[in-house]
């Protein structure tokens, strides 16, 4: 019994609590991978910083 | 206290809920595995579809009955459709629904967010169709002419119905991003007690470099449809060179997600041929840790060698020298996996099921495709090559192969484990045969035009090409009607048949055959002991 209890983790609530916090901190910094490559890895953020940079000297 | 919490688990946990709401707010990792699985056979058929008309148009020359831009609108739905919402879906499901029972792990880790991923796909698959169907209405706007690749200036001139496939492709993204995060989740952190990364199943290894690769790539194509986006409707001028940008870098954009997500589609199905190969020779898979070693190599190469794709666009002699010979060197962990697949048939007690006959004709036909792939990659062939029904044949062996049928490899290996009845041994290899031959007599023959100079992507063509084109257009046929034969032995096996044993196959194994098929509606509650 005392087994089954420790291992009972198929739904979120019946993950432990540490594992699902390691579970949540993993997937938010998996996120984090996926913005850093959305936002970096091409001129979008630096052409709109631009545009908006042109037509405040405007 | 144990006897609460186990009242608690049998009551709310260990039976199936009933009717619409089991489905829509399932979080359960089998059932969103169905759900994938059958999402992707509704838009295999929508994109066939689409192959068959684009074929019956090619049977002749001359145009038949599709308007040029109109056959261009379908040759781009058709990939988007197989790319997005048949290929990568299915290869979900099959992660679903294996993934936690080959780790023994009770669910994936984040079950809700399993839930999202999934249903922000039939949204997508909507924006999609309707990307396809906004032009026949009127102030519909211009058809989607440009391909899949949506290249500026052209995707900036097309009508309203551009926007509707970029927010799909931004649907499709966050959808793929989410379940990658979740896989990424359930493989490091719920494996079962004793199962390390170097221990854990080929199949979750290729998945876990799988997820790594769409996180990496598929936010760059959200981008890069986000510019296209602004461009259209927000006076920017990031790939128009009349104010100052440049089309080019689209390009490379575009590809930056396009060539890993080759892999992205391939992988999954070596992941399958894995554990095929293995349990039809009767041998443990030859070479795990260079099979391991090679995927990683195939993913990180694959991520710098984009621009082989773009030799055309003008590029620097350095540059395309770099990107050939990169290109090229992703060969040899290619062949290193077909060499291990080679060395685990080698002296086995092999036979020739349903899956094997697809794993060995994968090997031979994805070879192929490789081969020709290598002929690419060399700069002042592509020069020649480029654009041409050469590329098309190249990149359907490639994928046909070496995704779409390890993914038929892995339905009909587990299909008696996720049903409970082995299917129709003798209709399986029907399907195979009808399926195998329908292919090769399509596209075979299209080495043949390219060669001879029939560009891609244009509905009509000289007449010289026309024998080639009968040929392949009859092979389109017999190719893509043999999928009904698919879908009778998935609904015959579903609704019933010989009752399948937990390890359904003599020569299959890891946690998954230990368990009931079909297994229980919640497994592994018990985490298994890997010694």
């Amino acid at each position: 019994m005392a087994a089954r209890e420790d291992n009972l983790m198929s739904i979120p609530e019946h993950q432990t609590p540490e594992l699902r916090r390691r579970n949540i901190r993993l997937a938010w910094g998996l996120a984090g991978l996926a913005l850093f490559f959305l936002v970096t890895s091409f001129p979008f953020w630096t052409g709109i910083f631009r545009i908006v940079g042109t037509q405040a000297l405007q | 206290m144990s006897t609460t919490t186990l009242t608690h688990d049998e009551a709310h946990h260990h039976e199936a809920p009933k009717g619409w709401r089991r489905w829509l707010f399932s979080t359960n990792h089998k059932d969103i595995g169905t759900l994938y699985l059958l999402f992707a056979l509704v838009m295999l058929f929508l994109g066939g579809a689409s192959a068959m008309l684009i074929r019956m148009e090619l049977f002749q020359p001359g145009i038949q009955f599709l308007d040029p831009d109109l056959y261009n609108n379908l040759v781009t739905n058709h990939a988007l459709i197989m790319i997005f919402g048949a290929v990568m879906p299915a290869a979900a499901g099959l992660a679903n629904w294996m993934i936690p029972m080959m780790i023994g792990a009770p669910d994936m880790a984040l079950p809700r967010l399993n839930n999202l991923s999934f249903w922000i796909l039939p949204a997508a698959a909507t924006m999609l169709i309707l990307s396809f169907i906004i032009p026949f209405f009127p102030g519909g706007g211009t058809q989607i002419n440009t391909g899949w690749t949506i290249y500026p200036p052209l995707s900036i001139q097309v009508g309203m119905s551009m926007d509707f496939l970029i927010f799909a492709i931004h649907l499709l993204g966050i959808s793929s991003v989410l379940a990658s995060i979740n896989i990424i989740v359930t493989l490091l952190n719920m494996r079962a007690p004793g199962m390390t990364l170097m221990t854990m199943p080929m199949f979750c290894w290729t998945w876990l470099v799988t997820a790594f690769l769409l996180i990496l790539v598929v936010p760059v194509l959200a981008g890069g449809v986000t510019m296209l986006l602004f461009d259209r409707h927000f006076g920017t001028s990031f790939f128009d060179a009349a104010g100052g940008g440049d089309p080019v870098l689209f390009q490379h954009l575009f590809w930056f997600f396009g060539h890993p997500e080759v892999y992205i589609l391939l992988l999954p199905s070596i992941g399958v041929l894995s554990h095929v190969i293995p349990a039809f020779s009767r041998k443990p898979l030859f070479g795990y840790k260079s099979m391991v070693g090679a995927m990683l190599a195939v993913a990180t190469i694959g991520m710098v060698v984009w621009a082989h794709h773009q030799y055309t666009i003008g590029m620097s002699l350095g540059a395309v020298t770099y990107f050939m010979i990169g290109t090229i060197l992703i060969s040899i962990p290619v062949g290193l996996m077909v060499f291990n697949f080679i060395a685990t048939m080698w002296r086995g007690s092999m036979t020739f099921e349903t899956p094997m006959l697809f794993a060995v004709g994968i090997v031979l036909m994805f070879t192929f495709g490789g081969l020709s792939g290598v002929m690419l990659a060399v700069v002042p062939a592509d020069m020649q090559y480029h654009d041409s029904m050469f590329v098309v044949a190249h990149f359907h062996y490639v994928l046909m192969p070496g995704a779409v049928f390890g993914l038929f490899a892995g339905v009909f290996y587990w299909l008696p484990k996720w049903t409970g009845h082995m299917y129709n041994e003798k209709l399986g290899k029907i399907f195979f045969w009808t399926n195998v031959i329908g292919f090769n007599i399509t596209f075979f023959p299209q080495h043949f035009l390219g060669l001879a100079g029939m560009p891609r992507r244009i509905v009509d063509y000289n007449m010289m090409f026309t024998e080639f084109n009968v040929v392949s257009s009859i092979g389109a046929m017999i190719f893509g009607l043999s999928h009904l034969i698919l879908l009778y032995i998935v609904i015959k096996t579903i609704r019933g048949g010989k009752k399948a044993e937990s390890r359904a196959w003599e020569g299959a194994k890891g946690l998954e055959w230990e368990l009931d098929s079909p297994p229980a509606f919640h497994t592994w509650t018990v985490a298994p002991q890997i010694k």
